[in-house]
């Protein structure tokens, strides 16, 4: 695709891989397979190095990181939005927030430099888990009748305004949550994608035409590519941490109907 | 390194390096020109030259085998919609996420927690522990100065006992002395009164014996021993009186 003197790969291009093995089958692996695997393995690695005994009383390297992720989630995101009851959720958000780390920060580790969440594979799968968890321990704690209502009859609204409430929260909480949660994280790795492709297409071409193209390079589209590349890194947690947190709200929305 | 964990670093190398090598036969194909020029040499291959392909392809009985290679030709523009998810990558991807989830809540999430609340134990203990020895230096510290004050008040009272002892003794010491020293005047005054009137009596005696004598000799005979004797007692009261 020729704009504006730049070959620019077409859009699918840059997020459609080929299959590596097992080509045409259901199960062909391709590199954004092998991006969730790698983010699986690299989180094992982490809490496997960090869960041995140690001897030192201040943790530090991936000790430090596991440690920090726990007490982040912990606190940052169950104790604001479930409260202490739902620190047994907190193996399962610390799960979902380094999957979604290591599986968005790949976008701009050197020669993997693709997120695998911008493919909506696995944010429409967690979106859909999330949807199941929430939805079922919300039934667990109120009973499916008390769960029916507290959600499409949110208590303290006035009863003629149930009219316009109650389909918008029956969209809202049942229809639109999966998506809206899975599109947000996909759109956001997505654009982020695009950014540094288009960035580094741009930086490419410019130091290859020479002369000006050289001032204009240096002067602005390298900069901004490192500034972007910096600026996904703050995006990949940032993600990470909308996602992780969301969920624990609707956990804590569907089990703590008065919030 | 435990062996298993070595085991993990090995497998993610692995799978790293896979991941890297096989970026490039997908960069290869990212423009719609190298696309297009991929599927026109699968097709020159399958027809033996990309002149045979078009002789072929120019006749009309061939019009089956001319949209074919149209839509491959166009595969290179219409990719599918990316926002319709991959079975492939939902099988991989879920199955990588269910398998890390079944890690961290069976193992790796209980052994960092596991570290972290044993480690937040020991911090407590110790605080706890340091917390009670301070309190058993304070404690310690208040006996001793309460010792330190007690002894410092007894000796105090042993210093001001042995003082009023020691005055006691000086005021009786010195009355004994003052007594005794009055005892021996007086002992030596009436020794002293006891010798004069001793002295006053053998001298008068003597003195007596001696006028006697003498006035024996002078009046031998006129006058009786008794009446000598009171003239000479008579005479010596009279020196006495003048005398004493």
């Amino acid at each position: 695709m020729n704009v504006l003197a730049l070959d620019f790969p077409p859009v699918s291009h840059l997020f459609q891989w080929p299959a590596i093995w097992f080509e045409g089958t259901p199960y062909a692996v391709n590199k954004t397979a092998l991006i969730y695997l790698g983010a699986t393995i690299v989180t094992m690695l982490i809490f496997a190095l960090a869960g041995r005994k140690h001897e030192t009383l201040v943790p530090a390297g991936v000790q430090h990181v596991a440690e920090s992720g726990i007490q982040f989630i912990e606190e940052s995101v169950v104790m604001q939005t479930i409260g202490s009851e739902g620190k047994k959720y907190v193996p399962f958000l610390t799960t979902m927030f380094f999957f979604i780390l290591f599986s968005n920060i790949t976008e701009v580790i050197p020669f993997l430099q693709f997120p695998a969440n911008s493919r909506m594979a696995m944010p429409i799968t967690l979106a859909l888990l999330v949807w199941v968890i929430y939805n079922v321990l919300g039934v667990k704690a109120q009973g499916l009748g008390g769960y029916l209502k507290n959600s499409l009859f949110p208590p303290g609204v006035p009863k003629a305004l149930y009219l316009i409430v109650t389909p918008i929260e029956l969209v809202s909480t049942f229809v639109v949550r999966p998506f809206s949660l899975a599109i947000r994280l996909w759109a956001n790795m997505v654009a982020g994608h695009l950014l540094l492709v288009t960035f580094a297409i741009l930086s490419a071409t410019m130091f290859e035409a020479g002369g000006l193209g050289w001032v204009g390079a240096i002067g602005l589209s390298w900069p901004m590519l490192i500034l972007m590349t910096g600026f996904e890194i703050l995006v990949s947690f940032l993600q990470a941490f909308i996602f992780t947190i969301l969920t624990a709200v609707y956990i804590g929305g569907s089990i703590h109907p008065e919030h | 390194m435990t062996r298993r964990i070595r085991q993990f670093a090995a497998v993610a190398v692995i799978a790293g390096a896979v991941v890297v090598v096989q970026a490039a036969p997908a960069l290869a194909s990212e423009t719609i020109g190298s696309c297009a020029f991929e599927k026109l040499t699968e097709a020159g291959h399958e027809f033996g030259s990309v002149d045979a392909l078009i002789e072929v392809l120019e006749q009309e009985d061939h019009h089956e085998e001319l949209v074919k290679f149209e839509d491959d030709l166009e595969s290179c523009i219409e990719a599918p919609s990316p926002i319709i998810p991959e079975v492939n990558e939902i099988i991989w991807g879920g199955s990588a996420f269910l398998v890390l989830l079944f890690f961290m809540v069976t193992k790796g999430f209980p052994a960092v927690r596991g570290a972290m609340d044993e480690r937040a134990d020991k911090i407590r203990d110790d605080l706890d522990a340091a917390d009670q020895a301070k309190s058993e230096a304070v404690q310690i510290k208040s006996d001793h100065a309460a010792e330190l004050a007690g002894a410092k008040a007894e000796g105090a009272a042993l210093i001001d006992e042995a003082r009023s002892q020691a005055d006691r003794l000086k005021a009786d010491l010195s009355t004994r002395a003052e007594s005794d020293i009055a005892e021996m005047r007086e002992r030596a005054a009436a020794d002293i009164e006891a010798g004069r009137v001793q002295a006053l009596a053998d001298l008068r005696a003597e003195v007596s014996q001696i006028a006697v004598g003498a006035a024996e000799r002078v009046v031998r005979a006129n006058l009786d021993a008794e009446a000598q004797r009171s003239l000479v007692d008579a005479y010596i009261d009279e020196v006495a009186s003048t005398n004493g």
